[in-house]
């Protein structure tokens, strides 16, 4: 049923907006299609991500397009957001998704996916929580890992963009040590919390860092995550999201921010367990991958 | 009372400032009474066939082809919008839009007095609007327009709405069409 | 276990799916003893109930161990334990919102660091329950009978039922699940009991057989649509920031709060029926005084009655089963004869005393005071209440 609730009844197409004739007719649905959905499809068909209001050059936004772009089964994706920049976005976005409160997003999606796992025992539904790094690593740090702990079967995706942006650009546990940011006038005094690290120590099959400097690999990283957690356990991807206002770049230098920060901050991390690589050979067999 | 507005600055439901509560089973409600439900489907006839610009406001429950019931509701609404020579603006989701709704051809919850003052439509149903969105909606239509509001309703009915009629689903949707019907010809119109 | 055993006469655990006036108000009942910890079980046994998620706190946590029984048992669905009440809030949510019948218990101190849940259940319209066993908050800690942290849930938006005892523990937690999953009500409900008192206090109770239970929540019939992809609008965020700079509607926020505070009152129709009226009176009908209480504090009124009764005093006990909505039609109706009205509470702050004297201003000539008021576990002897009352009336015994 889950694609049908994007059909329009034939009487009422004439009053109906593009955008939404346009979700129906030209957006890629898994369901009803052979072809592999991706990035690639960013260039001729209708995105998931309607207009939003992040600023302009934000590589949150870029970032969000490509994750969603990638959804391996977007109808049945339910996404569950945090307070932060990218709750602007959500509205925007056409799934079921949920802002609860600021720091219990993981809490919020466990209780989902447990209980659509009990609703839909034949269906594949899948859970991604996606919020920023004042929500995952400090407000909801404890949600986040307990989360882990559970095993529950949920792609946990951190937006790292190393501040409190949307409330005026503070100080997260995030920030990298020595950077001045309101509410550390004297410049932050301890290190980065390396969250991709406790997330493996906590229990996840799967834990990635990277930016979001190249849309292929942002892709590939949220598919396997996501199948990943639908069979083994919890995933996590640490996301580089720059907040170019904050640390004072133009509009059009997030990327190259990025790509400098591959090398440094961001460089590659990526943990599979045992477990999780014999299930990802095993979907690249079968053309899931 | 939950008479016409422009009624208040806030948007005061009548639950709470005047004791006013959904309708019982098999029962719709007029203004501030309780009554038939066909006297209330002739009386949203009348008025919707009598006012400037009226207006039906489908919401997502009837504009997707979801269930069977859906696809035939769809069809009904379209043969009421004709009887009762009103135009339909869709309601077809709730998001907050971004950076502003199309108000001569789009209805949002957050702000339904844009569409209604743009279009000066001084009449309206709503149907297969989701009833907390319809409720937002509702209350802020009373508190901010002159807009006379119906509410068919699939559940429990709608109090802040200036007639209501609830549990309306195809076979009762018919029969509105049919009462719409007569009161179009009692009318001349 | 799974849900694909439920058919249109049974349930997944093979109960016999029943109405719930049915099982309230026809369906034959046996006597049983039981605390009222164990007596929630038994209601939750017969309300087909998808979701549990629980957290050790005194008094509740044998509630909650009982409730992981019937998981096991095979009649919820999902059961598990969060990581502190907060969590346990969120996760209840989430499962509410996917469209799972949900229950939890919690207790004093549980209920405030749970506290910001409560107002955003009500604002997303889940029609969760949450069996509270009042204990009391710090400092200094507390586990005793004392109902303080019900005061910090009056404005929450959710309702907020009284039960007096084991047997209405058991009604009321039935009911609850009915009268709040009401499409035009749909909000939580917060059932609440005083901790030791009932929830470890063993009665005669009269409970219908186990082999019938409530039909299943149907969260298609609801306000919102549920959080589970199967109901347009594909684009919809629950709940979406409607007062962000750049976008601006202040006045959806409003009617939005009022919505939550509207559906409330729409529940008092259905909770009129199903507990049988918002108030119950004992004692003699045109009494000049009047004790209004709720929970255990009721109790201890019908005792002072009973004594003051043989002292030739007339008096009569307004008992409160619903709090949120408050009921003051029933409320007005039933004091209208009062010269003096006591309001006897176990916790120091008196809030029901606040509520009554709220409801009645202006309406009302009569005395009103707020005592007795016991908390932290003191008793509430009926040697007390007479005291209260010959020190501030003047009435006297025969």
């Amino acid at each position: 049923m889950s694609v049908d609730i994007y059909k329009i009844n034939p009487e009422f197409r004439d009053i109906m907006p593009q955008e939404i004739i346009d979700l129906e007719e030209n957006a890629t649905w898994a369901g009803e299609s052979v072809e592999k959905r991706g990035i690639n499809d960013l260039t001729d068909k209708k995105e998931i991500l309607e207009e939003h209001s992040l600023c302009a050059g934000c590589p949150e936004a870029a970032a969000l397009r490509y994750i969603l772009a990638a959804l391996p089964l977007p109808e049945e994706t339910i996404i569950v957001n945090s307070t932060g920049c990218t709750s602007l976005m959500f509205p925007h976005i056409a799934l079921h998704t949920v802002h609860s409160m600021f720091g219990n997003q993981n809490a919020v999606a466990s209780g989902i996916k447990r209980t659509l796992d009990w609703r839909f025992p034949d269906k594949t539904k899948d859970v991604v929580v996606l919020a920023g790094d004042g929500a995952t690593i400090d407000i909801g740090l404890d949600y986040t890992l307990q989360s882990f702990f559970r095993q529950e079967k949920i792609t946990t995706i951190c937006f790292d963009n190393e501040v409190y942006a949307n409330t005026g650009g503070q100080e997260s546990g995030s920030t990298p040590k020595g950077q001045v940011f309101k509410m550390a006038p004297k410049g932050k005094v301890f290190d980065k919390v390396p969250m991709w690290e406790l997330a493996v120590t906590s229990g996840v099959a799967y834990s990635v860092k990277l930016t979001a400097s190249a849309p292929k690999k942002v892709a590939k990283v949220l598919r396997e995550s996501i199948l990943i957690a639908r069979e083994i356990g919890p995933t996590y991807i640490h996301l580089y999201t720059p907040c170019i206002l904050e640390i004072g770049l133009a509009a059009n230098e997030g990327l190259w921010e990025m790509k400098e920060q591959d090398k440094d901050r961001f460089d590659d991390f990526k943990y599979v367990s045992d477990e999780a690589a014999d299930y990802l050979k095993k979907c690249k067999k079968e053309g899931l991958l | 009372m939950a008479n016409l507005g422009p009624a208040h600055y806030s948007p005061y439901p009548v639950a709470f400032y005047d004791d006013l509560l959904t309708p019982p089973e098999g029962k719709a409600l007029l203004l501030t009474e309780i009554v038939d439900e066909e006297v209330a489907m002739r009386e949203i006839a009348r008025v919707m066939l009598t006012s400037e610009n009226a207006t039906i406001f489908p919401g997502p429950q009837v504009l997707y082809a979801w269930n069977e019931e859906a696809k035939k509701k769809a069809t009904l609404i379209k043969e009421m919008s004709e009887v009762l020579n009103a135009k339909m603006i869709p309601m077809y989701d709730y998001r907050p839009k971004y950076p502003k709704i199309d108000a001569e051809v789009e209805i949002n919850p957050n702000h339904p007095n844009l569409t209604i003052w743009h279009n000066e439509i001084k009449a309206c149903i709503f149907v297969g609007v989701h009833c907390h969105y319809a409720n937002v909606a509702l209350k802020m239509i009373r508190s901010e327009t002159d807009c006379y509001t119906a509410a068919i309703c699939g559940l429990s009915g709608h109090e802040d709405a200036m007639a209501t009629i609830r549990d309306q689903h195809t076979k009762e949707m018919a029969r509105f069409i049919e009462i719409a019907k007569e009161v179009k010809k009692e009318l001349g119109k | 276990m799974s849900i694909k055993n439920m058919t249109k006469e049974k349930n997944w655990s093979g109960q016999k799916l029943v109405s719930t006036d049915y099982l309230l108000f026809e369906a034959p009942r046996e006597k049983h003893f039981m605390t009222g910890s164990e007596v929630l079980k038994e209601a939750i046994k017969r309300c087909t109930v998808d979701a549990s998620v629980s957290y050790p706190i005194t008094p509740q946590s044998e509630a909650a161990h009982l409730i992981g029984e019937l998981w096991a048992e095979g009649y919820v669905g999902l059961y598990f334990r969060g990581e502190n009440e907060f969590g346990v809030m969120s996760e209840v949510q989430g499962c509410a919102m996917a469209g799972a019948r949900t229950v939890t218990t919690t207790s004093g101190p549980g209920t405030l660091r749970a506290m910001e849940n409560f107002p955003t259940w009500s604002g997303t319209r889940i029609p969760c329950q949450l069996i509270l066993m009042a204990r009391g908050i710090n400092s200094p800690l507390t586990i005793q009978p004392d109902n303080l942290e019900v005061s910090f849930l009056l404005e929450t938006g959710c309702m907020i039922w009284y039960a007096e005892n084991v047997q209405e523990l058991f009604d009321m937690s039935i009911a609850a699940f009915t009268v709040a999953e009401k499409p035009d009500v749909h909000v939580p409900i917060i059932t609440a009991v005083d901790g030791f008192f009932v929830s470890h206090t063993r009665e005669a109770v009269m409970l219908p057989a186990d082999d019938i239970a409530l039909e299943p929540y149907d969260p298609y019939a609801a306000p919102l649509p549920p959080i589970d992809s199967e109901m347009p609008p594909g684009r919809f965020l629950r709940d979406p920031f409607v007062m962000k700079s750049n976008y601006i509607s202040y006045a959806t926020h409003a009617s939005w709060q009022w919505e939550v505070r509207s559906a409330v009152e729409r529940s008092k129709p259905y909770a009129r029926h199903y507990l049988n009226g918002l108030v119950h009176t004992t004692g003699e009908e045109n009494a000049e005084l009047v004790f209004v209480a709720c929970g255990t504090a009721v109790h201890q009124a019908k005792e002072g009655q009973r004594e003051l009764a043989k002292l030739g005093i007339k008096s009569k006990v307004v008992k409160l089963r619903t709090i949120r909505p408050f009921p003051h039609a029933e409320l007005l109706e039933a004091t209208k004869n009062a010269k003096y009205i006591f309001v006897p509470e176990f916790n120091v702050v008196g809030w029901l005393d606040k509520e009554v004297r709220t409801s009645l201003y202006g309406k009302s000539d009569a005395k009103i005071v707020g005592r007795p008021r016991v908390a932290g576990g003191m008793s509430m002897p009926a040697e007390a209440i007479l005291k209260e009352v010959f020190e501030n009336t003047n009435l006297k015994g025969a």
